[in-house]
């Protein structure tokens, strides 16, 4: 299991942790106005909290993370609005100093190259040190550290390729620490991986500390996990606020076209609210009375 | 089990000394190892010298700048293609699927038959012949092939696979014409050409090496100075991208310095394949796939594999010397055949 023992250590020491803003955030790929990828989107987030992109394919998720960290489009792309962290527009800052602020998991792809994982924990010292440096101890010591927070020491010196791709996720999780950032942006971290990993890297990233974004399809783990969700469909942004405010069934038929009966759970002696989505699906086949499958039923 | 990799470079550094004296004694005029320390060690400094002024010549103006040719041209084109398959994050990229070496040779051929031919007198007349050689053939070549890549990708050079695309391209296009050339040679032209192709380590001396040394020291400085954000790259352009490493400048960058340490190469020893190709895969077989490890063994694996073939093409038939390439190439696909198997049969 993973150690949730160090709260909040990851953030670099003189760096308060962040809040971001999106103001009238536009995106268009290509030279026609039909391509809008985003639309006008403005939303404001916490430090501190774990905010969850949610949308159908294509709603522009993805997008909207590449746009915070600044994502340079092989195709012509304009970008109109600005994403401020701390009062500073990201567009502004150079390439290194994003990179010291903001730390991003992509969906992992396949390494041509066998890479330890010690050697994909040291890339994320990349923006802090200059080229011509060697790994310090001070360096070998931060990343043994959060290398043993996350579990990861027994197959550090493992080549990453062999990993499973929960192991991978903790590994890329791992580097993104590493950056020592106010912000983490996570792609789809919980994409292809079974319900116990998905559970662990959620609750992982929810004891980071840090201010996190995260795209995820499970309504379900995002309601569990997130203290802020942003509902994305068209490129626009349809809804903002605490899970049970944002995902009702009116909004799950208008957006993901699908029934769905939402419940909101309340704790007697907490309090809290959480919300449990049941969808209405198709019964897939009928089961003849008296069948084996019936019977075991 | 993977032997320590300090005691692998070791090893690998003895071997490569050890080949370079064997290279030294190996030949048709006998010289015994023990003459080869002789001429080496004790020579040069002293007065007390048991060679023969023939023997010393052989060994000093003959067979070692031969070696050394041989050491540097192995260690650069492995180490040019350990950068390229890194940066395009593609195992089969080396020097010439990028047309660079396409390029330095038709420079180098143009050159070769513009002083054989109707030009020779003119250059010799004007002096030019210094400025206009096959160096320089070889360099604009060189220079020609990464240009005419970048021209045909135009704005998709940023992309990885469109730029290796462009590059088979432009290769294709510029060995069209180096045949075209060799096609309206004359015989006697068309034969030196040719032989010059498949590459030579022969007739090198000592001020040849002054270039291709620089080359590769400083190509291989360069790369080790970038092996910080090379090693990032090979995680992915945009995860490289959002640790602030500049991916299409430092892309770029390395293809041009790749591109001038093989036409470098190439504008001396002529067309040597499978090198760079094949030697950082074995590296990474040794010694796992760390990249500066891959490019120090690269150099040294590079250096001892070619000496080898050197001596091979100086061996294998009675008083005829083998061009490199040939060799190199033979056993290139001797290699990845083995290689198949070997996973097939996993």
């Amino acid at each position: 299991m993973v150690n949730q023992s160090s709260h909040n250590s990851y953030t670099s020491g003189d760096a308060e942790l962040a809040h971001i803003a999106v103001e009238h955030l536009s995106l268009t790929i290509g030279a026609k106005a039909t391509n809008a990828i985003l639309r006008d989107i403005s939303f404001a987030v916490e430090c501190g909290s774990l905010v969850g992109i949610v949308g159908p394919n294509g709603a522009g998720k993805s997008s909207l993370l590449r746009a915070i960290y600044c994502h340079r489009y092989d195709q012509p792309a304009s970008l109109a609005g600005q994403v401020m962290i701390a009062g500073h527009p990201v567009h502004l800052m150079s390439r290194r100093e994003r990179a010291c602020k903001i730390a991003v998991v992509l969906q992992e792809s396949a390494l041509p190259f066998e890479v330890t994982v010690r050697e994909v924990l040291a890339t994320g010292l990349t923006p802090r040190k200059p080229l011509l440096s060697f790994t310090s101890k001070d360096d070998t010591r931060l990343i043994e550290g959060i290398a043993a927070d996350l579990d990861l020491t027994r197959f550090i010196d493992r080549d990453f390729g062999s990993l499973s791709g929960g192991e991978k996720q903790r590994v890329l999780i791992a580097r993104a620490l590493v950056q020592q950032p106010q912000i983490l942006l996570l792609d789809e971290p919980t994409n292809h991986l079974d319900i116990q990993h998905q559970i662990e890297t959620l609750s992982l990233v929810r004891s980071l500390g840090v201010t996190v974004l995260l795209t995820i399809h499970d309504l379900n783990m995002a309601a569990a996990y997130c203290d802020q969700l942003l509902v994305l469909n068209k490129g626009q942004l349809v809804a903002n606020g605490e899970p049970f405010q944002v995902l009702t069934s009116e909004l799950i038929q208008d957006v993901f076209q699908v029934a769905a009966d939402v419940a909101v759970i309340r704790n007697t002696y907490t309090h809290e609210r959480r919300i449990r989505i049941a969808y209405d699906m198709p019964p897939s086949r009928t089961i003849a009375p008296g069948s084996a499958g019936e019977r075991r039923g | 089990m993977k032997m320590p990799y300090g005691l692998t470079v070791a090893i690998t550094f003895s071997v490569l000394c050890l080949s370079v004296i064997g290279a030294a004694a190996q030949g048709a005029f006998d010289l015994s190892l023990l003459n080869v320390f002789q001429g080496v060690i004790i020579c040069p400094w002293t007065n007390d010298c048991a060679l023969s002024p023939i023997e010393q010549q052989i060994l000093t103006d003959i067979r070692l700048p031969r070696i050394f040719m041989a050491l540097l041209t192995g260690a650069g084109l492995s180490i040019t293609g350990a950068i390229l398959q890194s940066v395009t994050r593609n195992p089969l990229a080396d020097p010439y699927l990028f047309g660079i070496s396409s390029g330095a040779a038709l420079g180098a051929v143009l050159a070769m038959s513009a002083f054989t031919g109707a030009f020779s007198g003119f250059l010799a007349a004007t002096g030019l012949s210094v400025v206009f050689n096959v160096a320089t053939g070889a360099l604009a070549g060189g220079a020609l092939s990464v240009f005419l890549m970048l021209t045909l990708a135009g704005k998709s050079a940023v992309q990885v696979e469109k730029l290796l695309l462009s590059g088979v391209a432009v290769s294709f296009m510029l060995s069209a014409f180096t045949s075209l050339v060799i096609y309206y040679s004359t015989p006697e032209t068309a034969a030196t050409l040719l032989f010059w192709l498949m590459g030579s380590f022969s007739g090198s001396n000592w001020a040849d090496l002054i270039l291709p040394l620089l080359a590769v020291v400083l190509g291989s400085g360069l790369f080790f100075i970038f092996s910080r954000w090379l090693v990032v790259m090979q995680l992915g352009e945009e995860s490289a991208a959002t640790l602030g490493v500049p991916v299409h400048k430092l892309r770029l960058g390395m293809l041009l310095v790749c591109s001038a340490v093989t036409a470098i190469l190439v504008a001396e020893v002529g067309g040597i394949g499978f090198v760079g190709l094949m030697i950082p895969h074995i590296v990474r077989l040794l010694v796992g796939g760390q990249l500066h490890r891959v490019l120090l063994m690269s150099l040294l694996v590079g250096a001892t594999f070619m000496i080898c073939v050197d001596v091979l093409a100086h061996s294998l038939l009675q008083d005829q010397v083998l061009p490199v390439g040939i060799v190199t190439s033979a056993l290139g696909s001797l290699f990845f055949f083995i290689i198949l198997k070997q996973r097939q049969s996993r």
